[in-house]
């Protein structure tokens, strides 16, 4: 980087230019189309900005991790990354991050109009660390022609879990009679907690971990009810198809045509808007305590030993405002973190698919985020791969709960 | 083989030739290796300055659930794919060492999944594999038979197994032929003369003969089982990123790479190339052995 500047910076003498050139770098996951568009924002941003040259580094979600970490080993750190939540505080914790308290204290504003639960994802009792660059809620979607087939009512949004799991139960179908199903009620996440299960334990009044995220709390009386009605949507009715079921469609079953309902965020509309059926989707269904999705603000972070702080702040700032947010919000991925771009044409109206782009603010009113903790790939890692037995029926649910509790005490003790 | 030994100016030509690969080898090679051994001591997240950390990431093995899962994984795994990729791949090269139409073509056909991307064939697998659409479960379902969870745990190790041995033929039949055209031809026209039968051919001259490629094959093929990873991965990985059959080398890379525990990482490695390094060892004397036999 040092090196760039330097080298830019010969050139622009050497040209004759009155401007010094800073390079600032920023690195994100994403797919080929996402960088394409970034470029979009990069080339918007040097134009307000025309002594910074801002570069686009877009890898898979995997590579990015590996690189990201290589990169810090090596010394040479992109200025600006992106962010996902749960990871947040465990990069914190490592005091690889800039704080960027300074610049917000000196302009509060650039703050205003933010949604605050994307923003409580950054806030940390030393100051922001990060700023979110746009956010996911779950919803349901479900395939209107495999509903019309079988005669079942589409999903409303009085829907309770179980009205979901009868649902499921009536469109798990086995069509060529070899008394294996063929078609499945949900493709859910039983891995992760993201879509899926973090939202219906909460639904039950029940969470992964303690609020101070010191204990693992899937094995109180309300958890273990929440996960007796999982595993009995995917061992006992079956009308959650498998994990390899899921890999044999791509790992996306319903994308696949396979499957009535799925629980996902925003991020694959555009992937569902060439799908060859009708779809919509309606709020996630509601448990005996109440309607609860999940919230996930993707954001963007500095490394500390950035040289040029200020030039980062003046790029945050950009994509975080209404033209950054409206830029972005073409990619059709994510919803815009402002009110004012997530209630303009350029979300709802966007051209990717017709549907109500809307319900995916309004479940803000009951979306909790994720836990977020030193640990927190480690603690999933135990949570994971301990459920995997259990769906596959070679441990108890009873005895498995007992087992992500030490386990993923084990991994919260040691990243202490 | 003497005459070709380098003479006078002729030795500094070969060092200035080897240059090159001797320092990638001394600074790339080693300096990995030792820094793996150096950082094995230490508890180091990527991100932040390591700290010294004595044995306790050796100490710590032991009750590591995972590290001990992939452990046992790889040591079942290595037990069944070193035979069998040796014994499959020695027949191959048997059959295919003739004069008989297409051999060519058999020969590329079965060295085709050695140069074939590893996730292609992976996924072409998982296809196989799959428990309601496999072509696997289909055939087994039209000839009346039940459906086999091939990937399933109690199973998945013979499904990966049968993979792998089915990528390593190719490799194993390419090493197998060059020694069996190694050997010369007047041993055996000697031996049908002395009206040897084709079975004591094979046995007595043959078999000994391959008796280096054998060796080499061994050591070769141990070391892949210990170092299987993208098949295994591919087949039995979860959506979150798991392995439902956890290799030791997918051990390293997750704690390495997701858990930000690089110390702990380094000492699996070091655990996996002593491994690696004693069954070489006992291959070693035990070719010295038969080597004094033969």
């Amino acid at each position: 980087m040092k090196h760039l500047t330097t080298l830019s910076l010969v050139l622009a003498l050497s040209s004759g230019a009155a401007l010094a050139e800073t390079d600032i770098t920023f690195a994100f996951w994403g797919t080929p189309e996402e960088g394409k568009v970034w470029n979009e924002i990069a080339a918007a941003f040097e134009a307000e900005n025309p002594d910074i040259t801002l570069n686009i580094e877009v890898s898979d979600w995997n590579s990015y991790w590996e690189k990201l970490r290589v990169n810090f080993a090596g010394g040479s750190p992109p200025d600006v990354f992106a962010m996902s939540p749960p990871l947040y505080l465990d990069w914190k914790s490592r005091d690889v991050l800039l704080n960027l308290q300074p610049w917000i204290d000196a302009e509060p504003e650039v703050l205003d109009g933010i949604y605050p639960v994307t923003l409580e994802a950054y806030e940390t009792p030393d100051g922001y660390f990060g700023l979110p660059r746009d956010f996911q809620t779950i919803v349901l979607y479900y395939n209107k022609d495999i509903f019309d087939a079988a005669g079942q009512p589409y999903p409303t949004e009085d829907w309770t879990w179980n009205d979901l799991k009868e649902a499921a139960l009536a469109l798990t179908i086995d069509n060529d009679g070899d008394s294996r199903p063929d078609q499945w009620g949900l493709a859910a996440d039983l891995y992760g907690p993201e879509s899926f299960m973090a939202p219906l334990l909460r639904s039950y009044g029940a969470d992964l971990v303690s609020a101070d995220a010191s204990e693992t709390t899937v094995d109180t009386p309300e958890a273990t009810e929440a996960f007796q009605f999982i595993y009995d949507m995917a061992v006992v009715d079956g009308s959650i198809p498998d994990q390899q079921t899921v890999a044999s469609f791509g790992w996306d079953p319903f994308l696949a045509g396979v499957t009535g309902m799925t629980l996902k965020g925003h991020w694959t509309v555009p992937d569902y808007a060439a799908a060859p059926f009708g779809w919509n989707i309606a709020p996630i269904p509601q448990g005996p305590d109440g309607r609860v999705t999940t919230v996930n603000s993707a954001g963007f972070v500095a490394a500390s030993t950035t040289e040029h702080p200020d030039e980062v702040w003046k790029f945050l700032k950009f994509v975080t405002s209404d033209a950054g947010q409206s830029l972005a919000a073409q990619i059709g991925l994510a919803v815009p973190i402002r009110e004012s771009v997530a209630m303009s044409p350029a979300y709802l109206e966007q051209d990717t698919a017709a549907i109500d782009h809307q319900m995916f603010v309004d479940a803000l009113d009951y979306a909790r985020r994720l836990p977020s903790f030193r640990g927190f790939d480690e603690w999933g890692a135990a949570f994971g791969d301990t459920l995997d037995r259990v769906w596959t029926d070679e441990m108890d649910l009873s005895e498995g709960l007992e087992e992500i509790t030490i386990y993923g005490n084990d991994a919260l003790d040691k990243n202490r | 083989m003497g005459a070709l030994r380098p003479m006078g100016i002729e030795r500094w030509w070969v060092l200035v030739f080897l240059t090159p690969t001797l320092i990638g080898l001394l600074l790339g090679t080693f300096g990995s290796i030792f820094a793996t051994l150096g950082i094995s001591f230490m508890d180091w997240d990527l991100l932040t300055p390591p700290t010294a950390a004595g044995i306790s990431n050796y100490q710590g093995l032991p009750d590591d659930r995972l590290f001990m899962r992939s452990l046992w994984n790889t040591l079942a795994f290595a037990g069944l794919y070193v035979p069998l990729t040796v014994i499959i791949s020695l027949f191959v090269a048997l059959g295919l060492n003739r004069t008989i139409p297409g051999v060519s073509f058999f020969r590329v056909a079965f060295f085709l999944p050695t140069v074939s991307s590893p996730t292609a064939v992976g996924l072409l697998w998982t296809w196989i594999y799959a428990q309601d659409n496999g072509v696997l479960n289909e055939m087994i379902t039209a000839m009346g038979g039940d459906p086999v969870r091939w990937l399933s745990r109690s199973v998945a190790l013979y499904s990966v197994v049968i993979v792998n041995v089915w990528g390593a033929i190719g490799g194993g039949m390419i090493i197998f032929l060059a020694g069996l055209q190694a050997i010369p031809k007047d041993y055996y026209e000697v031996a049908e003369m002395d009206g040897a039968k084709s079975w004591q051919r094979l046995w007595f001259i043959t078999l000994p003969a391959l008796a280096p490629s054998m060796f080499f094959q061994c050591v070769l093929v141990t070391i892949n089982a210990f170092q299987a990873f993208d098949y295994i991965y591919i087949l039995t990985r979860t959506g979150n990123g798991n392995s439902t059959m956890p290799t030791l080398v997918f051990s390293i890379y997750r704690n390495g790479f997701r858990f930000f525990r690089m110390g702990d990482a380094a000492a699996q490695a070091v655990v996996l190339t002593c491994m690696i390094m004693v069954l070489t060892l006992i291959y070693f004397r035990l070719q010295k052995k038969w080597g004094a036999q033969a």
